[in-house]
């Protein structure tokens, strides 16, 4: 299966490659390349991603950045190899310094990336917590949007207006949160559903699509700003109705629809195939946004959106991980490889600056909201500390920028800078504020999980309870349910259908289900029919004949020789 | 989510007067009545489902309701079917009392399906006493069907 979508993603690039095809006749060669650069990138990204973080307690991706960065085309990628008798990443002459080829391969990488993150979208979450999130998040990207933009009018000598499209990518790329690192430690910190954890996870989830809408907004803008027009604020006004139009209608569309199109989806009957056909979905709609203007990045995401919560999203991200373990790091590697650090020598100090403001645009945009919304200091901190981590966005954000030549290759070098290091000093900042007492000032309305149903199953050994579970979990499915591992280290499953939300966490000997009350009923006669069933397997064991003879028949001739008879 | 248990009922699988006075001659009578009615075509196999299943744990609850089922291949889909018995039988029910609501679904052994995600949603109706009272009350196939819609 995932090879199939392997596959299915090297399809999509076909047409990159049937371009390269007519501009050079020698496509064996141009095909050779890129299997090799390709076989280069997938290693060195995953052996220093696993050096980060096994020995430098880094997130994997910051590695992935800096092989690219090692093995790219200003490093270590421009030495010439007698064997192929030229450099395996030779500079281009385009804007992009890397091939269209290994381009295509990123942009695909950067579409199943949305698409995951809007599948992973925890839009319950959100909702709950709505207001005081809207806050957070609009005040973190407000506050880093001026200031991005702002710090580059003032010191950069080509840029003399807040609207030019240098200073408002630097702008969009200083807006966007990527709340993976900062979920994972909450979730070590168990502070997933402290205050500061929901505000967070809401804050992110209204950054991102805000982000996303921005960056729509300002490829318009940068388009027409490209093409040497004076600010027309009509055109931008229409750009950006187009984009948040385009957005509202897509998103609101997909939640209305989700239902309908999974219920589609489950027509195939195959998990492998409704993963295919959904994620063509995604490239599809990806492929719209940009026809419509717009970044692809935004379709994969409302795509990723609107299944979000429907009960195939989490078998969607079983199926989709085998794609994603394999073209993530790719993208993180060939972004990595644009960083051209002779570039940057004359902006060090406006990179620093730049990324400082970064900093102190997110810990103040959204701590200030928080604080005002009955935080306190600290509670205020662990809410900004918690949104400073950067990531995919931002690296797309400055990718499409380099691309359309709205940045320069100085300034993707100073937006890598700001992720680096936001990325590396989020973490323990995050971690050491998290020390110490209460972080609210007043009593803050955040809801306690209602009254739920709780059912724990006690077996004698481990390994029965793991046999246990397989087939409670089976049992499940043939009720139609979609159940899937959500923590590969915690044994968290979760087990969904249309509006049952099931948990069941395998703790040692011990079962444990939630679920609303509701639907204790289900959760109750499911289990006691597999558990009725089980006994009679267990006593059909007992009542076999001779398993001390099978055994030994079994065990006879492993180290001797067999005997002739 | 809500089943559309009136739907999976259907009138011809409503019966008002069991005959019968034992355990197993409640369920072979609710059988060979779906069996008259052409729902099930294997008698033999799904009279065994059920029994087999029975040997296993009693299928009465509590509150007179009995939940006799099993699974076989000899149905395609799920086939569900509700009786009432008012003077009630001995069911070896697990409150001790005697069953006077009998729920039956005969589901397909190799098809996945919501088979016991319908016998869930009886149950959260029939945990409600006026749920059961209109039931034991009700007079005709109509009446019995309403309690489900």
């Amino acid at each position: 299966m995932r090879f199939s979508f392997l596959f299915f993603t090297l399809f999509c690039t076909r047409p990159l490659l049937a371009s390269a095809d007519k501009a050079s006749p020698d496509i064996s060669h141009l095909m050779t390349n890129l299997v090799l650069q390709v076989a280069l990138i997938v290693i060195a990204a995953r052996v220093v991603g696993i050096i980060f973080s096994r020995y430098l307690k880094q997130p994997k991706v910051l590695g992935e950045l800096v092989a690219g960065i090692i093995i790219g085309p200003y490093l270590l990628g421009s030495i010439t190899l007698p064997l192929l008798k030229q450099p395996l990443f030779p500079k281009t002459e385009t804007l992009l310094p890397v091939s269209p080829e290994l381009y295509g391969l990123a942009v695909i990488a950067s579409i199943v990336l949305l698409f995951l993150a809007g599948l992973e979208t925890d839009l319950p979450t959100f909702l709950r917590y709505s207001f005081m999130g809207s806050m957070v998040g609009i005040g973190g990207v407000i506050l880093s949007f001026f200031l991005g933009d702002m710090i580059s009018v003032l010191l950069l000598p080509n840029v003399n207006s807040f609207m030019s499209p240098t200073a408002l990518f630097m702008g969009t790329l200083s807006t966007a949160t990527s709340v993976g690192i900062t979920a994972r430690i909450l979730s070590e910190k168990r502070k997933m559903s402290s205050p500061e954890g929901v505000t967070i996870l809401a804050g992110a989830v209204l950054d991102d699509v805000l982000g996303i809408v921005l960056l729509a907004v300002v490829v318009g803008i940068s388009k027409i700003g490209s093409k040497g027009a004076s600010i027309d604020w009509g055109g931008i006004a229409v750009i950006a109705l187009k984009a948040f139009g385009f957005w509202l209608v897509c998103t609101v569309l997909g939640i209305i629809f989700a239902k309908r199109l999974s219920k589609g989806l489950k027509w195939l009957r195959s998990n492998d195939a409704i993963a295919c056909v959904a994620f063509g979905l995604a490239l599809f709609l990806a492929g719209l946004a940009e026809m419509a203007g717009l970044a692809m990045i935004i379709g994969a995401y409302i795509m990723g959106l609107s299944l979000s919560q429907t009960d195939i999203s989490n078998e969607l991200r079983e199926r989709l991980d085998g794609v994603y373990q394999f073209l993530v790091p790719i993208f993180f590697c060939v972004m990595g490889m644009m960083v051209n650090f002779s570039a940057m020598k004359g902006i060090v100090l406006f990179g620093l600056v730049f990324t400082a403001l970064a900093i102190i645009g997110k810990l103040l945009g959204c701590g200030l909201p928080a604080f005002i919304m009955g935080f306190n200091l600290r509670g205020a901190f662990r809410v900004g500390a918690g949104m400073l981590p950067r990531g995919e966005v931002t690296l797309i954000v400055a990718s499409i920028g380099l691309a359309a030549g709205a940045i320069g290759q100085d300034m993707f070098g100073v937006a890598i800078m700001a992720l680096l290091v936001a990325s590396v000093i989020a973490p323990p900042l995050l971690i050491k504020s998290f020390k110490g007492g209460n972080g609210l000032r007043n009593k803050i309305s955040v809801k306690e999980k209602d009254e739920g149903c709780h059912i724990e199953l006690e077996f004698p050994s481990v390994r029965i309870t793991e046999f246990i579970c397989s087939r409670i979990l089976k049992a499940f499915r043939n009720e139609e349910f979609f159940a899937c591992k959500l923590n590969f280290e915690d044994n968290i499953y979760q087990i969904k259908k249309e509006n049952i939300s099931i948990t069941l966490l395998l703790k040692g000997k011990i079962i444990e289900f939630n679920t609303a009350a509701e639907n204790k009923q289900i959760v109750s006669l499911i289990l006691l029919e597999e558990i009725i069933e089980l006994k009679d397997l267990f006593e059909g064991i007992h009542k076999l004949k001779s398993p001390d003879l099978m055994c030994k028949e079994l065990a006879s001739g492993l180290f001797s020789e067999e005997k002739k008879k | 989510m809500k089943m559309n248990l009136k739907k999976l009922l259907g009138k011809e699988n409503v019966f008002l007067d069991l005959k019968s006075s034992s355990k197993k001659d409640i369920i072979k009578e609710m059988i060979d009545r779906l069996v008259v009615s052409g729902k099930i075509k294997d008698r033999e196999a799904a009279l065994e489902a059920v029994l087999t299943r029975e040997e296993k744990m009693s299928t009465g609850m509590e509150n007179g309701i009995a939940i006799p089922h099993g699974k076989t291949d000899s149905v395609d889909q799920l086939i569900t079917a509700v009786a009432l018995k008012k003077e009630g039988v001995d069911f070896d029910s697990m409150d001790g009392q005697v069953s006077t609501i009998f729920i039956m679904t005969i589901s397909p052994q190799s098809r996945s399906g919501p088979h016991i995600q319908f016998l869930a949603e009886v149950s959260k109706l029939l945990k409600e006493p006026e749920a059961r009272e209109m039931l034991l009350a009700a007079r005709t196939v109509e009446e019995v069907i309403r309690v489900f819609s």
